[in-house]
């Protein structure tokens, strides 16, 4: 078994040394079909996070009504907080919705007009943030329903529409991912099945002196996976290199995201070089299967 | 005039093929153990019955065919392109199944033979093209070794093998060369090294001297001989004439996917 293994390996080496040519284009191929399913799933992921972003700012806010009490307030809060659909509550009395304002009005450079009253004119008013915006109905009900609360801001036909583009934009993007998924596993495996071609006669001659199959084809599954594991390894330099100039660029942009480069790092060396060490080792079996079956 | 050209270069032949006691008494000892191991009584190495192949397309290649090949034979298989001896061959080496009757080889029967088992069987066969079919990239010897490599065998029994087989054909000095260094001649004589570094039972030359010019057909045809006279069955497809006609070894002649013709000491062309 261990002779076997040592067989292979080193016929898989010897096989893409001595074929260099068709080694080094099935290997560029193979960065150039990695890159685009990198660049496509960074794209991808952007625009789920930035979705992912527009739906968290999804906020019922409920005002209440001036003579409810600290207790009967509280009490409001811990109902909704232990709703399923509800993420988070935030209470925000009468004094907080005021240094609010007169902080927003400060900010716009606009004059306080809050000076000329002698009351405070605001609403105290519960915030209500939301596991998923699709359930903006069940809460919004909830809190209309609720004696000290005073009215609901009506936002459910905005997160309707907005619901709508998201999912949109959503299934566009992985239907875009899937298709360039499937182009590149196309090319990847053609380009590989015109190398295994090229050496025909060598499967011919191996078959004919008596060789198991087991000996023909791990020789160049083997190589398959040198030629995916390469392609992956360039590619993920060029991505590395490539990564702070267009980082810097973007940076500003990323951060508001809920992207955590880490996640983000982790999942393309993984999505790269399984795919090209997969399809690597995909197109050597599906070639040489076409010549041992017979 | 046949016979003229063929003694002169079988008497004064250039080739010198180097004594190889231990192949040949390995291949006798084996023929020897086989004898007491098996209970076959005829030990023949090749048996075709009944045997008719018609390929998907319809057309029908062989018919009817019987051959019985004893072991230590030397058998000219002759006849027309396209009167089935390439079908013959693979029947024979299990590249195609027969459509009716029953190959035999070696006591197995091919179209019982389970797909996982015919690399185990085609190492008793050695095999030699009109086109050599060497590596390119790989050296004499490695393109024997690679026979080796490919099935298994140990690797510390490889060089001693290899290193047999090529003083048998008489390439140890060309050992380190690659195959467009050669002559065309010697390109064959690798590839017959090739096919007997397995210790087969059984060599198929497919038309060996079809690329050669007379005088080196003259040499592959000596060391097949003499791989004959080692023990080893030999089966050669030729249109050689002038070869088979000297020679008068067996010869089985096809047209139109039927023996016309079997008979030993026979010439290329029917003589009556």
């Amino acid at each position: 078994m261990v002779t076997f293994i040592v067989f292979s390996l080193k016929r898989a080496w010897q096989g893409f040394w001595r074929n260099a040519l068709m080694s080094i284009a099935a290997t560029a191929t193979m960065v150039l079909m990695l890159m685009l399913l990198a660049g496509f799933w960074i794209i991808q992921t952007g625009l789920l996070a930035g979705l992912q972003f527009t739906e968290q700012k999804v906020e019922v806010v409920a005002y209440l009504q001036p003579n409810a009490t600290d207790s009967q307030v509280a009490k409001l809060k811990s109902t909704l907080e232990a709703m399923p659909q509800v993420a988070g509550a935030t209470v925000v009395t009468r004094d907080e919705a005021l240094t609010r304002f007169q902080e927003s009005m400060k900010a716009q450079g606009r004059e306080d007009l809050t000076q000329y009253l002698d009351i405070n004119p605001l609403f105290a008013s519960i915030e209500v943030k939301l596991v998923d915006p699709s359930s903006v109905r069940v809460v919004g009900d909830a809190m209309r329903n609720e004696p000290i609360v005073r009215n609901v801001i009506n936002i459910e036909d905005l997160v309707d529409r907005v619901l709508t583009v998201t999912s949109i934009l959503r299934t566009a993007g992985t239907v875009v991912l899937l298709v360039v998924g499937v182009i590149v596993l196309f090319i990847i495996v053609n380009t590989i099945r015109l190398a295994v071609f090229a050496r025909a006669e060598e499967i011919e001659i191996m078959r004919l002196v008596g060789a198991s199959d087991a000996f023909i084809r791990w020789p160049f599954v083997f190589e398959g996976a040198f030629v995916g594991f390469l392609g992956a390894v360039i590619t993920l330099v060029v991505l590395a290199v490539a990564a702070d100039p267009i980082g810097g660029f973007m940076v500003e942009f990323f951060r508001v995201l809920p992207i955590q480069v880490g996640t983000l790092t982790r999942d393309l060396v993984t999505l790269v070089m399984g795919a090209g060490v997969g399809l690597g080792i995909l197109g050597s079996w599906l070639s040489v299967r076409t010549y041992l079956i017979r | 005039m046949a016979t003229v050209v063929a003694t002169a270069p079988l008497a004064e032949s250039p080739v010198t093929i180097a004594p190889a006691p231990s192949t040949a008494r390995s291949i006798r000892r084996r023929i020897l153990e086989r004898g007491r191991d098996q209970a076959v009584p005829d030990r023949a190495v090749l048996v075709l019955h009944d045997v008719s192949k018609q390929y998907p397309n319809g057309k029908l290649a062989l018919r009817d065919v019987d051959l019985v090949v004893p072991e230590g034979d030397f058998v000219f298989l002759v006849g027309p392109s396209g009167a089935g001896k390439s079908t013959l061959i693979k029947l024979i080496i299990r590249d195609e199944v027969a459509s009716h009757g029953e190959v035999v080889l070696d006591g197995q029967d091919l179209a019982r033979l389970a797909r996982r088992h015919v690399p185990r069987m085609r190492r008793k066969i050695g095999i030699i093209f009109q086109d050599f079919k060497l590596l390119p990239t790989k050296t004499v010897w490695e393109n024997v070794a690679f026979a080796l490599e490919v099935t298994g065998y140990p690797r510390r029994q490889i060089p001693p093998a290899v290193d047999r087989v090529l003083a048998i054909v008489g390439l140890t000095a060309q050992a380190r060369q690659t195959p467009n260094q050669l002559s065309g001649g010697e390109q064959q004589r690798t590839a017959i090294a090739r096919a007997l570094v397995h210790d087969p039972r059984l060599i198929i030359a497919d038309e060996p001297t079809g690329n050669l010019d007379p005088l080196i057909s003259w040499e592959i045809l000596q060391l097949l001989l003499r791989i004959n006279e080692l023990g080893v069955t030999v089966l050669m497809a030729t249109h050689n004439a002038e070869v088979v006609t000297a020679l008068r070894k067996r010869v089985v002649a096809l047209e139109e996917g039927r023996i016309i013709r079997d008979e030993v000491g026979g010439a290329y062309h029917r003589e009556d």
